[in-house]
């Protein structure tokens, strides 16, 4: 069974920090849990909420209904009472406000609780989750655990001051509302797990990587992978550089890129917009990078803390002149790690700038993910750097040589005797610049085999999900879609409706010849995205001729639910 | 032992008379006696005249975009901190076009030497306005005389915490190739504001001008006092140009204050990073 919580209050108050506790706190009794935070872009005066949903199983995404509501002020209670059915539970203190309709109420005196315990308003919170896990039948053994982590350092007394606040808001639903207990969080086996968000996959997977230097400029959804890796950045040895603005952090990237380190930035839309020019950069001077954008609705500032899809068709035409780029969308924490370790092997092999594009949703959501899928990945990975050398073997080394494969060796400057030439200009095989006109077409030709050469040697197809014959409908996403699809799928199978989904996350270039054969059927597909114009949906239909009809688009801000596509693809029958 | 000879790559394109040849023979002759080789020197090159410098001068090599030498130069240096790194830029290319990046990395103390050519015209592109331009000077881009007053790039460079700044004259080889010498010595950000005539499309300040206007800083110049600097630099504008070192002082560089590369071995050379279960902690 999933179920879902919400805990919502003002803005600057420990929500996020209380969220982040409950999910923690249910991992550790062995459920998954996915977590999201509609916050606006303020620091204090908005209205925030944190929903987590858990269950066995691992959950796509939130249920349409809340069962058990905290709120922290009235507000709360108004903006999320929609949700609620007979049998949610509202959690609340009847000195703020008197709750009507047909509920379950559990009433917690915060207020009192805070005047006996002489407690600032932001231990509110505390008391709430102390209340949060009686209810759901849960003890406060991982409570406790957390509080020690969290506060050991600054003394005992600190972390005995949380625990008293978590445990009056426990005995006060353990004496008042016993009957109403549930068992939802009863404790269950589990070989471990960690719940990241995918700024924390992709800050984890780059360690993985031996990426050494990132760079960025803050920008929300992906300031945290900045924050992540500057933090560990004494542990890890990585240099970590926030730069004056994103084409200096691209630049920097790029210079440490060239001297031999692998190396990453990350943004999102606006500031890859200024980075531009120097993603163009990287392809004429064939100078790995990697490149973590983190989309969010545009145009110009749009709404910096909600999530679209809507930088695709931008990102896959970003710079000027033509060069190769790869671009791969993961659509969840273990594709997260998997694809950023692959984009940094895919720069090297290449020489080319490749894109991970991320979304608020994938970002900053937090999910379980398996300590063991994490440990045998690591164990399991081998660094691949490709024509990468630190010696060569030829008399006279040529930086740009040209090759069958469009790959020339790369030589790390340090090298006695040897020199070179990474060139913005268009160059020579010794990379001094030129204009001759076959030289020029050399060159040109050698950079687009590489893509030839990805096509065969590295792109992979969609993942199938489901019977693409049996399936009376078949959806199309990619990236961050995945969830709400597989969602949408698992609600068809509850009405005996079969469906298949086929997601994307090797997003370009594409492969026509590889790609058509899952098109070929005369099924009913229905393209799922995050943004107002379809545009992976142009992307495939530009790079393998398949044009899907039939269009379910969502661009308000929030992700699409699995409910909602349901929805909209009934709505779709009645036009 | 190496002559100008292993430095020197194709021969230049420059046009007769051009500021930039002395330049290029400066640089390579400041690198012959400072021992260095074509294989042990890092540098970034912009793009204008001064940029393509790329094709005839030999070492390791990124020739990037516009503007953006600089920030090339630091990621080089954060890779490979050993390695001198030198920033070969233009005046539109160092103080118009990236700016931002010249007066952020004066700030880091980043051990760059950074050399710009300072002929206050945009040569490449065919005579129009750069930013050291005189107020009033006439141009492609600026018939009637141009509107702004000329960037400084030395008031710039000393107000924003460059440890090391010189200007020197290209009409003057000796005293170019000990100011470079002593800009790539010195332990962070140098900036060598190297005046020089453009012969083509510079028709105002030209070598028998600056031959008229400059003087060398004299034998009792304090260049470690960040008020006499800031006064000499003041001659830029008053057409009073001093050449020398206008300041220099210790500072503890960019990569000397952080730790990852603080056990004489550089980023490139570390050892790979495998304690995970360090960074698992914080997820559980």
């Amino acid at each position: 069974m999933k179920h879902s919580w919400l805990i919502g209050g003002e803005a600057g108050f420990g929500i996020m920090t209380t969220g982040l506790m409950f999910s923690k706190i249910s991992s550790r009794r062995g459920y998954n849990i996915f977590d999201y935070v509609e916050y606006p872009s303020l620091i204090r005066g908005g209205h925030n909420a944190y929903e987590v949903a858990f269950s066995l199983e691992e959950p796509y995404d939130f249920k349409p209904t809340i069962d058990c509501l905290v709120c922290l002020n009235q507000k709360t209670f108004e903006l999320h009472k929609d949700r609620l059915a007979s049998d949610s539970l509202v959690i609340y203190d009847d000195h703020d406000f008197m709750l009507e309709g047909d509920y379950v109420k559990v009433a917690i005196p915060f207020y009192n609780i805070l005047q006996k315990l002489k407690g600032d308003s932001i231990m509110k919170n505390t008391i709430a989750l102390g209340a949060s896990l009686a209810i759901m039948g849960a003890d406060l053994t991982e409570a406790d655990d957390i509080f020690q982590d969290q506060f050991g350092k600054k003394g005992q007394e600190v972390v005995d001051f949380n625990k008293k606040f978590a445990e009056e808001g426990f005995n006060f639903v353990k004496n008042n509302h016993s009957q109403k207990i549930k068992d939802w969080l009863i404790k269950k086996d589990s070989d471990g797990k960690l719940v990241m968000t995918g700024n924390d996959a992709f800050s984890l997977a780059s360690v993985i990587a031996d990426c050494r230097l990132y760079v960025a400029y803050p920008m929300t959804p992906s300031s945290s992978v900045l924050s992540t890796l500057a933090a560990w950045q004494e542990k890890t040895g990585m240099i970590v550089r926030h730069a004056e603005d994103e084409i200096s952090v691209i630049n920097t990237a790029l210079g440490g890129s060239f001297a031999g380190v692998r190396a990453a930035v990350g943004t999102s839309g606006g500031g890859f917009a200024l980075m531009v020019e120097s993603v163009s950069l990287s392809g004429m001077t064939e100078t790995p990078i990697v490149i973590f954008i983190s989309q969010r609705p545009g145009p110009a500032t749009g709404m910096p803390t909600w999530t679209e899809q809507g930088d695709l068709l931008f990102t896959i035409n970003a710079g000027h002149g033509e060069f190769p780029k790869i671009v791969l969308a993961p659509g969840g924490l273990e594709e997260m790690i998997e694809l950023t370790v692959k984009a940094y092997d895919l720069a090297d092999v290449y020489q080319t700038p490749v894109v991970i594009l991320s979304d608020m949703f994938l970002s900053e959501g937090h999910r379980t993910i398996s300590n063991k899928f994490i440990n045998q990945f690591i164990s399991n990975y081998k660094l691949n750097r490709g024509k990468t050398i630190i010696k060569t073997q030829e008399s006279k080394y040529l930086r740009y040589q040209i090759t069958a494969d469009g790959i020339s060796p790369r030589l790390i400057p340090g090298e006695k005797g040897v020199f070179y030439q990474a060139n913005s200009y268009e160059h020579l095989e010794d990379g001094h610049t030129t204009e001759d006109s076959i030289a020029r077409k050399q060159q040109v030709d050698k950079r687009n085999n590489k893509t030839l050469t990805y096509l065969t040697n590295d792109f992979q197809l969609p993942k199938v999900y489901g019977d693409l014959e049996k399936a009376e409908i078949v959806f199309v996403a990619w990236g961050s879609m995945k969830r709400p699809v597989l969602e949408a799928q698992k609600l068809l199978i509850e009405q005996n409706k079969q469906s298949a989904v086929i997601h994307f996350s090797y997003i370009y270039p594409l492969d026509e010849k590889k790609i058509k054969p899952l098109f070929s059927t005369n099924k009913r597909y229905v393209l799922v995205e995050n943004n107002s114009t379809g545009q992976f949906g142009k992307l495939l239909r530009q790079e393998t001729g398949i044009n899907i009809t039939e269009k379910l688009f969502k661009y308000d801000g929030r992700q699409f639910t699995g409910k909602e596509i349901l929805e909209k693809l009934i709505m779709k029958n009645y036009d | 032992m190496t002559n100008i000879q292993d430095f020197s790559g194709y021969p230049p394109t420059w046009c007769p008379g051009c500021g930039n040849h002395g330049i290029g023979i400066g640089l390579k002759t400041a690198l012959v006696q400072l021992n260095l080789d074509p294989s042990s020197v890092f540098v970034a090159f912009g793009i204008g005249c001064s940029g393509n410098m790329n094709d005839f001068l030999n070492a390791y090599v990124v020739h990037g975009l516009h503007g953006r030498a600089i920030p090339l130069a630091i990621g080089m240096k954060l890779a490979n901190h050993k390695m001198p790194v030198i920033v070969v830029a233009g005046d539109g290319d160092c103080y118009g076009e990236g700016g931002n990046h010249f007066l952020h990395a004066c700030r880091g103390n980043h051990n760059i030497t950074v050399i710009v050519h300072d002929n206050r015209v945009y040569g490449l592109t065919t005579g129009q306005s750069a930013p050291t331009a005189k107020k009033g000077y006439r141009s492609k881009s600026t018939p009637t005389g141009i509107i702004e007053i000329s960037l400084n790039p030395l008031t710039l460079a000393l107000t924003q915490g460059a440890t090391f700044v010189a200007q020197t004259f290209a009409g003057d080889a000796s005293h170019m190739i000990e100011i470079i010498k002593q800009g790539i010595q010195h332990k962070g950000f140098s900036l060598i504001n190297v005046l020089q005539p453009c012969v083509t499309f510079n028709k105002v300040n030209t070598y028998q001008y600056y031959q008229k206007k400059v003087f060398k800083l004299g034998e009792n110049y304090k260049k470690s006092d960040l008020r006499s600097a800031l006064e000499a630099a003041q001659g830029n504008r008053d057409e009073k140009y001093p050449l020398g070192i206008l300041f220099q002082e210790e500072r503890l560089t960019f990569t000397d204050q952080l730790s990852q590369i603080q056990k004489g071995k550089t980023l490139l050379q570390n050892e790979r990073f495998s304690a995970f279960d360090d960074l698992f902690k914080e997820f559980s």
